[in-house]
């Protein structure tokens, strides 16, 4: 019988692992950007389960920290993917091949 | 098993099962929708663990914020719905994932229960149950003692972040047609 920070702790492993396998598998950035949104919201799911286990407010903290940090990520991120679709006209990342990936 | 534990079930389920919907969807901004929708449910999670604030600034800044300039720059780029091609795995790929979840299990059970134990000094008991109103007390009183230098070099990073977003997407005039 599981309490509800430690089911707490299996669904962020379950989100983790969609997530990365959205980044790993898909071509569309817009789409790979998403993923990473999901991999964020899973440690933050994972955070607040630790903070309740613990009955301390650091890993309430720390997930709004990670918030703060996912929404600069989104800010440049996007901003990339607009100067990238001008040159390219394509937000797919194999014809990305300037650098040779 | 109680009602509380139930509806916490139900909605990590859901959870799941939105991401994986999110993860196959061919249409980004059906995708874009369906993360919304998984930021509510988190949302509803959080606030059946105890964090009051967390669920609200999820609602508000992930899927107020965040989630909409997702879809504005989506929308803004009118793309047309992606062919879906998750490639071609090898043997030794298949191996490697089936083996990495399976470590990862491994540890989520009871090996990695009593690892965690004993390495945060956790006691088998439950923490005792935070007073519903003292959540966001709490939450702030830690976040302006303990964590107030890195809630300054938050906000220093959030203006670098904007800055170079400016200057990232400027169209330079120059030559802007040869990149």
């Amino acid at each position: 019988m599981l309490s509800l920070p430690e089911m707490g702790l299996y669904f962020s492993f379950l989100l983790f692992l969609i997530g990365l396998f959205t980044v790993m598998f898909r071509k569309n950035i817009l789409v790979m950007m998403l993923g990473v949104e999901i991999l964020l919201n899973a440690a933050n799911l994972a955070f607040v389960s630790a903070s309740r286990i613990t009955g301390t407010m650091d890993g309430q903290v720390v997930m709004f920290m990670v918030m703060a940090v996912a929404a600069c990520e989104a800010a440049i991120g996007l901003a990339m993917i607009i100067s990238l679709y001008r040159a390219k006209a394509s937000v797919e990342a194999d014809d990305l091949k300037l650098l040779r990936g | 098993m109680g009602f509380q534990e139930i509806v916490f079930f139900v909605m990590g389920i859901l959870a799941v099962a939105l991401g994986g919907c999110l993860a196959t969807r061919r249409n980004p901004v059906s995708a874009a929708m369906l993360l919304i929708s998984l930021m509510v449910v988190l949302a509803g999670m959080y606030g059946m663990l105890d964090a009051h604030f967390a669920a609200v600034a999820q609602i508000i800044v992930y899927a107020g914020a965040i989630m909409v300039v997702f879809i504005f720059v989506m929308m803004l780029l009118n793309l047309p719905p992606e062919e879906l091609r998750f490639g071609t795995l090898t043997v030794g790929e298949i191996i490697l994932t089936i083996a990495g979840i399976g470590v990862a299990v491994a540890l989520g059970t009871k090996v990695g229960q009593g690892y965690l134990v004993s390495a945060l000094q956790l006691s088998e008991a439950r923490a005792p149950l935070l007073p519903e109103t003292e959540n966001l007390r709490n939450v702030a009183a830690t976040m302006f003692t303990d964590y107030l230098w890195s809630f300054e070099l938050i906000s220093f990073l959030i203006l670098a972040a904007v800055i170079g977003a400016v200057v990232i997407s400027k169209r330079r005039h120059g030559h802007a047609e040869s990149a």
